[in-house]
């Protein structure tokens, strides 16, 4: 059915990789001394952990905010307003609070990535799960309830840096910042690992959303358990943003831009392909504005604000373009 | 499919309060009532989009909860008025959800001969790769019929399926309803709003007043002046076109 | 036909009962004698001890930071606690939205970005001259915001303030920018997370600008009402509505860009306050008006009390405590109306705390 308009969407797809290898490439050769063997292999060596570690971040969030969009049936919306950035960072200060900065928990970076992707795992599964049943699943509470539970996670954590050494808060506060500097391959493996459980505990559930689409009446009509889906589906996007935020730290709007991004090119409700779509993308955002980071600011200004800058302005932009119904 | 004692409260008054009746087989049943009587929490509840608070509904020899949702699915469909698609979804695509419980995603060849043909007897060869939200009201409520046809239950419920259309495409609507009953044998229910549809167009009526069955039989039986005073409050005169007995209200 | 019947049982009942003039400012009467003990108290809440007898005797020193520091600092509390729930009252009025206030509403994050505009092109500005800054830009901010929510597609309840957060996150994403980019983090940081520590005389007098506005939004308040119902129906009553609408919308601005200037950041008093108080006394806003005023000051007298006694002898800003307790209390709010409608709860006895306690009636 419709056969050409998947295929335009499969050559886009392509078109966009092919894109993506370049500016991997570019990421990766820019200022490199291939004149000596010795620096050729450090830099390869610094920068393809950099290069894996945006592409599980363009995937996790970008993935999650495609499930977490259909399952609200809204695009100007992303899964950051859950409170997971806030609820990372106060897990981050606790942890370092009560261990210590010097301790081996903030020392090591697969330790502090199991503990922070753990905590956040159980805290975030027992909040929203309470939630659910509690605004008898309507989403667009839970959101709203997210954005409140982002100003209480992040007033803890602010009292609890003002009551915390000063010393060791300015230890904390360079691993508040999102970045994709610093991250070790154990920590991309075990994110690997982690969203392949995911995904394949979700694959059920992910193989509804395209129905999921249609709406609460028209999916339950056609024969999907509604409630108990979206339960799934929403806890896996609570652990794509955990595994994603665990690993480089808080990034808001990212998803949001991606996202929409993906389903203005592709212009499809098929799941598989804007989740591709969606990656891709996060790709070339992240793959991009870290070269722009690095060679034009050379790190004067983190990726995070960035981005919260130039999704502002499209979310803004989509907002307009939205036509009255 | 029998429904007994049916009962439904928000914030502990009875919206519907034991409801009892049972549905005629292949007939045309439409329920009928002044705002707030409960039609549409009752059609809610058959269909189990909203969770009763007591009651049955035995749908052939078993209650509706005790079903597996897919396979419900494949007996019954359910039109609600608020379907609004924020995705980018064709004609096609739509109706081809139809089948979503039978193959799920993977939609096979006999799927596709019944898609094409639900297209073709809603008549929407034409718009079948427009977008949804491009299309006007009529065109979209017979694009979420095909899907339903599609869909191939034996029981179809429509909740106001002629609401925010014009009087061409409501009359119109209401003949489909008709054809879905006549020509395919499926088992119709309407919640309506308009009287004069469900006289000229249903076999049987079922009229709510303030969340209790009012009257229940054929249309001849119910569509009486004295009836429709007491369901409604207004005084009524009842006339008769083509042997139906239609009703003018002021 | 239906209107007249719905108030006359109203009018009826009252009449037959008498008293209702007694019995409707019984719940302002309460609060203004429950703020007059919370004051006195929070007065004698410091560092150094200061008691009354010597206050009265003509210890100098006492009497000195009494006056500096310590009925600054009340003063303060009030006009913040009065200023942000009135704020929040009035944009929620004019945006038909429960959830919309100075918060959600972008109006802080944009008097925010004024005052890092100020520390950048005038870096020796005056207080004033920042406040002047903080004033334009949270105007400014707050018409594009209600500019944007009349333009979009998404009306939901919930929807609305989302919109506002996002807004907002995208105003303090430009400041963090700019904060960033010209080394300004620090200076900013005073502003972003709301305190009294700083509040000392000759150093928090704009805050007095509240009660001006106050006033001023207490005379138009039916006007308010009338715009909240829509613009075809102030039309129909004779009301601009956009005159009306933007020049409320104004003042809410002003009111908060001053909180914002002198004490930073305050949220969520303008969102909880007003919905706490509606809950009591039904949605008309002169009714509601100095009940929300006077409860929204008590709020922020009972956390800064908080604040300042948790890790006694430091003190907590207040925003923080704000942020824990109100977010806490916001949430809750939220579920008890998700599951129990817009049940008014009849006044039986003090507003506070025990909501939950009292009787539901049901309002309309």
């Amino acid at each position: 059915m419709n056969n050409a308009a998947v295929r335009a969407n499969q050559r886009k797809l392509v078109i966009l990789a092919a894109l993506i290898l370049l500016c991997a490439a570019g990421y990766m050769l820019i200022s490199v001394n291939f004149g000596n063997a010795k620096l050729f292999r450090y830099s390869m060596k610094i920068r393809t952990p950099k290069l894996a570690a945006m592409l599980i971040t363009a995937f996790a969030i970008g993935g999650a905010s495609i499930v977490f969009q259909s399952i609200i049936n809204n695009v100007i919306v992303t899964p950051c307003l859950l409170g997971m950035n806030a609820l990372y960072t106060l897990i981050h200060t606790a942890v370092v609070f009560v261990a210590g900065s010097g301790s081996l928990l903030a020392t090591n970076g697969n330790l502090s990535f199991v503990v922070d992707l753990m905590l956040m795992g159980i805290v975030a599964t027992v909040i929203y799960s309470y939630l659910f049943e509690k605004t008898h699943h309507n989403v667009l509470y839970i959101l709203l309830i997210g954005t409140v539970l982002t100003s209480f996670f992040s007033s803890i954590q602010t009292t609890l840096t003002r009551v915390m050494d000063p010393n060791e808060y300015d230890a904390l506060l360079a691993t508040l910042v999102a970045s994709f500097n610093n991250i070790n391959t154990e920590v991309i493996v075990l994110a690997m690992v982690v969203l392949a459980v995911i995904i394949f505990v979700l694959r059920k559930d992910l193989a509804l959303l395209d129905v999921i689409t249609l709406g609460k009446e028209q999916a339950i009509n056609l024969g999907v358990d509604y409630d108990r889906c979206i339960r799934h589906l929403l806890l896996g996007v609570t652990l794509c943003i955990a595994v994603a935020t665990a690993m480089v730290g808080p990034i808001s709007f990212l998803g949001l831009i991606i996202a929409n991004l993906a389903r203005q090119l592709l212009k499809t409700y098929r799941h598989t392909q804007l989740i591709l779509g969606t990656t891709l993308f996060g790709m070339v955002v992240l793959v991009g504005g870290q070269l722009i980071v690095e060679r034009i600011y050379s790190y004067a200004i983190p990726i995070s604000v960035f981005i919260s800058v130039f999704g502002g302005a499209y979310f803004l932009y989509l907002l307009l373009s939205t036509k009255r119904s | 499919m029998k429904i007994k004692d049916l009962t439904k409260k928000y914030d502990g008054r009875a919206v519907v309060d034991s409801v009892s009746f049972e549905i005629p087989k292949g007939k045309v049943l439409s329920l009928i009532g002044p705002n707030g009587a409960g039609k549409s929490t009752v059609m809610g509840m058959i269909s189990r989009l909203i969770a009763r608070d007591s009651g049955l509904v035995d749908f052939e020899g078993k209650d509706i909860s005790k079903w597996k949702s897919k396979e419900l699915a494949k007996r019954l469909a359910i039109l609600t008025q608020t379907n609004n698609v924020q995705m980018k979804l064709t004609v096609q695509e739509l109706v081809t959800f139809g089948r979503f419980p039978y193959s799920g995603g993977r939609v096979t060849p006999e799927d596709e001969a019944i898609i094409q043909k639900a297209l073709d007897y809603m008549e929407l060869g034409a718009v079948k790769d427009q977008f949804i939200d491009e299309l006007s009201g009529g065109q979209r409520q017979r694009a979420y019929i095909a899907m339903v046809i599609a869909q191939d239950t034996e029981y179809v419920l429509l909740d106001e399926p002629t609401n925010n259309l014009d009087i061409y495409h409501a009359s119109n609507m209401m003949k489909i309803v008709r054809r879905l009953c006549d020509e395919l044998g499926k088992t119709v229910i309407l919640v309506l709003h308009e009287i004069n549809y469900a006289a000229f167009y249903s076999d049987y009526i079922c009229a709510f007043k303030d969340g209790k069955i009012c009257r229940f039989g054929t249309v001849e039986e119910v569509m009486t002046k004295e009836n429709l005073s007491e369901i409604y409050n207004v005084d009524f005169e009842i006339m008769e076109i083509e042997g139906k007995p239609l009703s003018i209200y002021y | 036909m239906d209107a007249p019947y719905r108030w006359k049982p109203v009018t009826v009942r009252s009449q037959y009962k008498g008293g209702i003039t007694i019995k409707r400012y019984t719940s302002t009467v309460l609060l203004i004698i429950l703020l007059a003990v919370l004051s006195v108290w929070s007065l004698f809440i410091g560092v150094l001890d200061i008691d009354p007898a010597n206050l009265f005797s003509g210890d100098l020193e006492q009497i000195e930071i009494f006056l500096i520091s310590r009925l600054p600092r009340l003063l303060a509390i009030l006009c913040t606690g009065v200023g942000m729930s009135v704020a929040g009252l009035i944009m929620q009025q004019l945006c038909m939205n429960k959830f919309v206030s100075p918060t959600t509403g972008a109006t802080i994050s944009s008097a925010q970005f004024g005052i890092l505009m100020a520390l950048l092109f005038m870096p020796r500005s005056t207080l004033w001259g920042r406040a002047v800054f903080a004033f334009v830009f949270a105007v400014l901010g707050t018409w594009i915001f209600v500019w944007f929510i009349q333009r979009i597609q998404f009306k939901d309840v919930v929807m609305v303030p989302l919109v506002g957060i996002m807004f907002g996150n995208i105003i303090s994403g430009v400041t963090n920018y700019f904060a960033y980019k010209y080394d300004m983090t620090q200076a900013l940081s005073t502003w972003l997370v709301g305190h009294f520590n700083m509040v000392l005389r000759g150093r928090y007098e704009i805050v007095y600008l509240v009660v001006p506005l106050v006033i001023i939004a207490f005379i138009y308040a039916n006007h308010f009402n009338i715009v909240g119902m829509g613009k075809d129906f102030s039309e129909n009553l004779g009301v601009h509505y956009n005159f009306v609408l933007f020049m409320g919308l104004t003042i809410a601005a002003m009111i908060t860009a001053s909180v914002v200037v002198v004490v930073g950041s305050v949220s969520y008093i303008g969102l909880i306050v007003p919905n706490l108080v509606a809950m009591f006394k039904g949605d008309k806003i002169r009714g509601a008006l100095i009940d929300t005023a006077l409860f929204g000051s008590i709020f922020v007298l009972v956390c800064d009390m908080i604040g300042r006694v948790v890790i006694f002898p430091y003190e907590l800003p207040i925003e923080l405590i704000i942020g824990i307790v109100g977010s806490l209390v916001f949430i809750v709010m939220l579920l008890y109306r998700l599951n129990h409608g817009r049940k008014a709860v009849r006044l039986g006895g003090k507003p506070g705390p025990n909501v939950s306690t009292m009787e539901g009636g049901v309002e309309a």
